[in-house]
């Protein structure tokens, strides 16, 4: 009688174990099913898709090029693309000249950041945090996945084979708002701190800014898009600061005058 | 060991078989109010139980099995929500694909236990025995055994005479 109580017991535990096993599967299953979509757009197509938008961009944002704050942005943003393993995107990085604190990605690796922001930042590195975390969400490919789980695929492809231009403007709208989920900004920030970190440059910017930005959100009430959109819990600042750097890890500065950078945004 | 006999389902009154049979179904009255908090199915099987426990062996044997297998399900249930509470109150937690798998964890059990209950509830209101496993011998060694505090009469006389 006891050795088949204890066998019972074991067909209970067995039975629990495989009905937690078959749950563990069933999620990562759903989870994965949104990440696999967007290898439905190929690279060239979803480069495509980057610049009917960047048209759009172009059209209703007034851009800020060739003064000293664009040359910081690119300075910036190629330490770190240069950091990373490998790519299969043209990085572009563009100013927005406006007073919203922002940044998002579209499609085919073109990352946007208003002046906003950057009046915010105190230093190029709090500026490369911000950088490093959007070049996360477009390696990741999120920017793509969110696109088609928000439009569907096939909305795309139209858009893609040259369909109703409203739709690409509803699309513009939805790529700005930068509503990605939870996981997505988890890894968006992990590959961020990872890339900083091969960069040279000290990943507790990340959290500074981002630490910044929860201040000024309890502060004022402005428009704070950026924050809303990106939402900094403290886990997301902890991690940061946390963040283990490798034992012969060296911050190196760059080159570039912040001051300057803040005058030349306010002249414009 | 020893047990007590037992009773066919013909040897089984039919207010036996309902009261047995409630043992189950309680839980269902119950969870349609407490949902959101899975304790008050558990406090109604509690008191279902000491209400009815000593009326037959028969009750008693089905008012066990529902009111242990109710406590793993409960806490099983409550985990789940205490877990999920904590996700959405802190900013240290979240929800994780381990969270999720146990939601999907928990919500499979509670059905499965839905099932076996109502199976027991339908043999119970036949009068017959339903042994869920483990905790059917576990609730039938509680109601059947025979304990020596049953059997005063025959055990040996408390005064005895001196020769
Ligand atoms: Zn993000």
């Amino acid at each position: 009688m006891q050795s088949k109580t204890l066998r019972d017991i074991l067909v209970l535990l067995t039975i629990g174990a495989a009905l937690f096993a078959g749950g563990y599967f069933l999620v990562r299953e759903i989870s994965k099913s949104d990440y696999d979509l967007s290898y439905e757009v190929s690279m060239e197509q979803e480069e495509e898709l980057g610049n009917l938008f960047k048209d759009l961009i172009w059209d209703k944002y007034p851009t800020v090029k060739e003064n000293y704050a664009d040359t910081a942005l690119q300075q910036i943003a190629k330490r770190l693309v240069n950091a990373l393993d490998s790519t299969q995107y043209r990085y572009q990085f563009t100013i927005i000249k406006s007073k919203e604190i922002n940044a998002f990605t579209i499609p085919g690796g073109n990352i946007y950041v208003f002046s906003g922001l950057l009046e915010l930042a105190e230093t190029p590195e709090e500026v490369a945090a911000v950088l490093a975390h959007e070049i996360g969400h477009a390696e990741k490919r999120h920017v793509v996945t969110r696109l088609i789980n928000e439009m569907s695929l096939s909305a795309v492809i139209a858009v893609l084979s040259g369909g109703d231009p409203s739709v690409l403007t509803q699309m513009l709208q939805s790529v700005i708002s930068n509503r990605f989920s939870r996981e997505n900004e988890d890894e968006a920030d992990k590959f961020a701190l990872q890339l900083l970190e091969d960069a040279h440059i000290s990943p507790k910017s990340m959290a500074k800014f981002f630490q910044k930005l929860n201040d000024k959100n309890l502060d004022y009430n402005e428009d704070l898009e950026f924050m809303m959109t990106h939402p900094h819990s403290n886990k997301r600042i902890d991690r940061a600061r946390k963040y283990k750097t490798r034992n012969n890890f060296s911050a190196e500065p760059f080159s570039i005058d912040w001051e300057k950078v803040q005058k030349s945004l306010n002249a414009e | 060991m020893e047990f007590y006999p037992l009773q066919q389902p013909d040897e089984i009154a039919e207010r036996e078989k309902e009261d047995a049979m409630g043992a189950y179904l309680m839980m269902f009255a119950a969870v349609a109010i407490g949902l959101p908090l899975p304790i008050i199915n558990l406090i109604a099987s509690i008191i279902y139980y000491f209400i009815n426990r000593k009326k037959s062996r028969f009750i008693h044997f089905h008012c066990v099995q529902a009111l242990l297998t109710q406590i793993p399900t409960t806490v099983i249930n409550w985990v789940a929500v205490i877990w999920g509470v904590t996700i959405l109150v802190s900013d240290q937690y979240e929800a994780t694909e381990m969270f999720w798998a146990y939601v999907v964890f928990a919500g499979v059990c509670t059905l499965l236990y839905f099932i076996v209950s109502i199976v027991a509830a339908y043999k119970a209101r036949q009068g017959k025995m339903y042994y869920f496993l483990v905790f059917g011998p576990w609730a039938y060694q509680i109601a059947y055994r025979v304990r020596p505090t049953d059997n005063m009469q025959t055990s040996e006389p408390m005064n005895k005479p001196p020769f």
